[in-house]
């Protein structure tokens, strides 16, 4: 079979497979770490697993058994439970505080311990973009204080 | 064999420099450039962005220098083409601002790594990954995210938390399985060779070989596969289908709860407009 002659067993393919694995493990450490939509925080956690399947599917490769793959089939239905339960919470999260805001949960605690807030909510910067300077015409507009404070939806 | 002294001339001059610094110098500019690339608070500067974008392409590049030689250039090529597919788009799903961009980037990451599992020789799993990531998981976070975020970016979505804090944990943990990557080799260690598939099992006596006697590339590949799941781990399958029918019933009775709470909330409501 030429498809098997073209790729054959070795340890330079596991050693990329793992590598592969290892960089889309990082990277979803950094999105879950990282970012504070509770959505996307959940993207990268699949990312993580995803990272986790490429290892083991590369370790059955090189050890030429069905081990690895029969992992990846427990880890594909333990993320599709994760899934289902997770999106279940980030919906009563959604209808409690009305955002998709990891940062909004961050005052929950158990009622004997006092409340602190680990992580400022960090402010938009408000000011206006750099539009292109033209030469002034006629008196300045008033702007919109409220409109300029509250580009919440842009 | 290839002559990739030929393709890849800047690789010849790289022997003096030891893959370990390559590796570390690449784990730098991964670090950095994403930190550059992440959301911040106000506006990032075009500036900063395009250092990051060209910061991750020295780190791709140094990736596929240190990476191992396959040896042979059609099997190379796929494994590249794929796995840049796979990392590229993941790290468009991190740095990207907009949560639905984000899941989009996040299906063609999967495309990435079905490409990976199957040039890998895994040809079940990767179907399996298209169809259940990317058909069923990843449409129902783009349900989720358009019932509760209809209008579009909120400010959460343009800030992170702690960019620099986290590149550096995601670039040490890559640092460190790139060490131990690195370090793996052909022979099993003397002192504690694990014991044979038959000896473990104590079954009948099973004469595979790793390596030789299992061809994971074989057309009955998937019914073997088969083979195995319901066979040697039929135990742990009917565990999972244990573990799918409680998260089921758990989701349906959250979600049930919170619709009742939310429906005698609106029921309170109407009633207290209507009086």
């Amino acid at each position: 079979m030429t498809f098997t002659i073209l790729f054959g067993t070795s340890l330079a393919l596991l050693q990329n497979g793992l590598m592969v694995g290892a960089i889309l493990l990082s990277l979803g450490l950094i999105g879950i770490l990282s970012r504070r939509n509770l959505i996307v925080m959940f993207l990268s956690a699949e990312l993580m697993l995803q990272g986790i399947s490429v290892s083991l599917v590369a370790w059955s490769r090189y050890h030429g058994d069905f081990g690895g793959h029969v992992l990846v089939v427990f880890v594909l239905s333990v993320a599709a439970c994760e899934a289902a339960i997770a999106l279940v919470f980030v919906l009563q999260a959604f209808t409690r505080t009305g955002r998709l805001d990891s940062t909004a949960w961050q005052t929950l605690r158990e009622a004997t311990i006092d409340r602190s807030i680990d992580h400022e909510i960090p402010s938009l910067d408000t000011s206006l973009p750099n539009f292109p300077r033209l030469t002034p015409a006629g008196r300045s507009p008033t702007p919109d204080e409220q409109a300029s404070a509250q580009r919440d939806h842009v | 064999m290839i002559p990739w002294n030929i393709l890849f001339p800047e690789t010849a001059s790289f022997d003096f420099v030891a893959p370990g610094i390559l590796l570390a110098v690449a784990v730098t500019c991964l670090a950095v450039s994403l930190y550059l690339l992440l959301p911040k608070s106000g506006r990032s500067s075009k500036t900063a962005r395009r250092l990051g974008w060209l910061l991750g392409l020295i780190t791709l590049s140094l990736f596929i220098i240190t990476g191992q030689r396959l040896g042979n250039l059609g099997e190379e090529a796929a494994f590249l083409m794929v796995s840049l597919v796979a990392v590229v788009s993941a790290a468009a799903t991190i740095t990207c601002r907009s949560p639905v961009y984000a899941a989009i980037w996040f299906a063609l990451c999967l495309a990435g790594v079905s490409g990976v599992l199957l040039v890998l020789g895994a040809q079940f799993l990767g179907v399996a990954t298209i169809v259940v990531y990317a058909g069923a998981i990843l449409v129902m976070f783009l349900f989720v995210l358009m019932l509760a975020q209809p209008t579009g970016l909120t400010t959460s979505d343009r800030i992170t938390n702690e960019p620099m804090l986290s590149t550096v944990a995601g670039a040490v943990l890559l640092g460190l399985l790139s060490l131990s990557i690195g370090r793996l080799s052909a022979e099993e260690p003397l002192c504690c060779r694990p014991p044979s598939r038959a000896a473990a099992l104590g079954g009948t006596a099973v004469n595979q070989r790793p390596n030789e006697s299992i061809d994971l590339l074989a057309s009955d590949q998937v019914a073997r596969l088969g083979g195995e799941l319901f066979g040697h781990h039929l135990v742990a399958v009917e565990a999972v289908g244990i573990l799918l029918l409680v998260a089921l019933i758990g989701a349906i009775a959250i979600v049930s709860n919170g619709l009742e709470g939310s429906q005698t909330e609106a029921s309170s409501l109407q009633e207290g407009s209507q009086t």
